[in-house]
C-alpha cells in the first residue's frame, strides 16, 4: 500500500515502525480544539485503533478552532462527527466513539483499552481523573493545554516518570478555560500538533520524549522553553474527595432530581426548568435551609468547578444524594430548547 | 540582579511578561513572598522554576546573580 510510503521511507520509521503504528491503540480524550489538531494526523499516520471520548456537541463558537467540523454540523455530537470525517481520510483504521464525558466512574473502563492516552480536554477536574487513572493503570498520557497565546505540553507517567501531580499536586485552582480566557485557533492547533508528534515518537520509540519536561510555547513570540521537573518524593495525593456520580443533561428528564444551579445570578445561559433552584456558591452555606438534605440534588454550574465545590460543601453538611452534571449550563440550555423532542 | 518571567494568568496579574529584580542577599522564599504580595498572587496557583528547573524545596535555595526565575501557572484551555 502506498498510503504510508513517504513516512516508511524515513529511516527512523521503516516497515517496522509502520507496523508499530498500526498495532497501537491511542485514546484521545476531548474532540475540541486540541483534539481536532491531534486526531487527523494520528488517523492519517495509520494508528491502528483510536478512541475518541467527548460528550459535547458542536457549537458555532467552536468552529474557529475546531476545524474538523462543518457549519451545518452545529448541534451534532463531536465524537461521532469527528469519527465520520476522520474515517473518510483513512478507512483502514478502527475508530471507537465514546459519546460521553470521561468521569471518575467510566475512566478505568475506557482508558484500560488503550496503550497511550492523549489529554485534549479543557477541564481541570478531568485532567486529574486522567492522571490518577493513568497512574493506576500504568499508562503514559500526553498533556496539552492552552492559555490565550501560550500552550503547555508534557508527557506524564511515561515509563514510571513523573505525573501531573508532581507539578500541580492540588486541584483546587482557579484556572479559566477557553470560553473564559479566549483562544486563537492557530495556538491550539500548534499545541495539538506537538501532542500528536509526541504520540508518534512514543509509539515509534524515537527521539526524546517530553517526560519530566514541561514545554511552554509562546505563539506571539515564537519562543519555546522546556522546564525540567522530577518526581516529588512526598506521598502523592489522589482522589480523596467523595466520589460523586455524574449525569449528562440528556439523563436529567428521567431522574427525579432537584437541579441546583450554583452560578451567580445573571450568568448566561439562563436556565428555566422544572425542579430547579439557583443558589450561587457564594451564598450556599447561608442558604442551606432552602434545600432538603434527603432530596436527590444534581449540581451544575458553567464548567463544573463551582458545582464540585458546592457538592463537597453540601456533602460536608450531611447531604447524601448528590450528583454532578457532566456538561454544565450550556448542555441544559440545549435540553431546554429541545424539551419537546425529548418528552 | 535576577531575571523573573511570568506566564499565563500570572503575566496577566503582574501586567508584565518579566522584570529584573535586585535580590541582594535575601533568601529565595523571601523574594517569592515579596513578588506574591506585590502583585496579589495569593489566590493563584503556580509553580516556580529556577534556571529551567522546577523547585520543590525553596528552603535550601539561594539565588545567584543572573539566575532566571519563572512563574508557571497551570493552563486549562483546549
Amino acid at each position: 500500500m502506498d498510503r504510508y510510503l513517504r513516512q516508511i521511507t524515513l529511516p527512523q520509521v521503516g516497515n517496522i515502525g509502520q507496523e508499530k503504528l498500526l498495532k497501537s491503540k491511542v485514546l484521545v480524550i476531548g474532540a475540541g480544539g486540541l483534539g481536532c489538531a491531534v486526531l487527523p494526523y494520528l488517523v492519517a499516520a495509520g494508528i491502528g485503533e483510536i478512541g475518541i471520548v467527548d460528550g459535547d456537541r458542536i457549537e458555532e463558537s467552536n468552529l474557529h478552532r475546531q476545524v474538523l467540523y462543518a457549519s451545518d454540523k452545529v448541534g451534532n455530537s463531536k465524537a461521532k462527527e469527528s469519527a465520520s470525517i476522520l474515517l473518510q481520510n483513512n478507512p483502514h483504521i478502527q475508530i471507537r466513539v465514546f459519546e460521553e464525558y470521561l468521569t471518575q466512574k467510566n475512566a478505568v473502563e475506557i482508558i484500560s483499552g488503550y496503550d497511550l492516552i492523549i489529554d485534549a480536554t479543557d477541564n481541570f477536574f478531568v485532567r486529574y481523573t486522567i492522571n490518577d487513572t493513568c497512574v493506576a493503570l500504568d499508562k503514559p498520557f500526553i498533556y496539552g493545554s492552552i492559555y490565550q497565546f501560550q500552550g503547555q505540553v508534557s508527557v506524564f507517567n511515561y515509563k514510571g516518570g513523573p505525573t501531573y501531580r508532581d507539578i500541580f499536586p492540588e486541584k483546587d485552582q482557579k484556572v479559566p478555560n477557553c470560553e473564559e480566557a479566549g483562544v486563537m485557533g492557530t495556538t491550539v492547533g500548534l499545541i495539538g500538533m506537538i501532542q500528536a508528534n509526541e504520540a508518534i515518537k512514543i509509539i515509534l520509540e524515537i527521539g526524546e520524549v517530553l517526560s519530566g519536561k514541561l514545554l511552554l510555547y509562546d505563539s506571539l513570540r515564537n519562543e519555546q522553553q522546556v522546564f525540567e521537573f522530577s518526581k516529588v518524593e512526598a506521598p502523592q495525593k489522589t482522589e480523596i474527595e467523595p466520589d460523586f456520580e455524574f449525569f449528562s443533561a440528556e439523563e436529567v428528564p428521567e431522574k427525579q432530581m432537584m437541579l441546583l444551579d450554583v452560578r451567580e445570578i445573571g450568568e448566561e445561559p439562563e436556565i428555566k426548568l422544572d425542579n430547579f433552584i439557583q443558589i450561587p456558591l457564594s451564598r450556599l452555606e447561608k442558604d442551606l435551609k432552602k434545600l432538603d438534605p434527603k432530596q436527590s440534588i444534581l449540581v451544575f454550574c458553567q464548567s463544573g468547578m463551582r458545582a464540585r465545590k458546592a457538592a463537597k460543601l453540601l456533602f460536608e453538611k450531611g447531604f447524601q444524594n448528590l450528583s454532578l452534571m457532566s456538561g454544565g449550563a450550556k448542555d441544559l440550555e440545549y435540553l431546554q430548547n429541545h424539551e419537546e423532542d425529548l418528552s | 540582579m535576577i531575571q523573573v518571567k511570568y506566564f499565563g494568568m500570572i503575566a496577566e496579574a503582574t501586567s508584565k511578561e518579566g522584570e529584573e529584580i535586585n535580590a541582594g542577599e535575601k533568601p529565595f522564599s523571601e523574594i517569592l513572598s515579596e513578588i506574591s504580595s506585590k502583585y496579589n498572587l495569593g489566590d493563584l496557583s503556580y509553580q516556580v522554576a529556577v534556571n529551567k528547573k522546577l523547585v520543590s524545596d525553596f528552603s535550601k535555595l539561594q539565588l545567584e546573580e543572573g539566575d532566571e526565575v519563572a512563574f508557571l501557572p497551570p493552563f486549562s484551555g483546549g
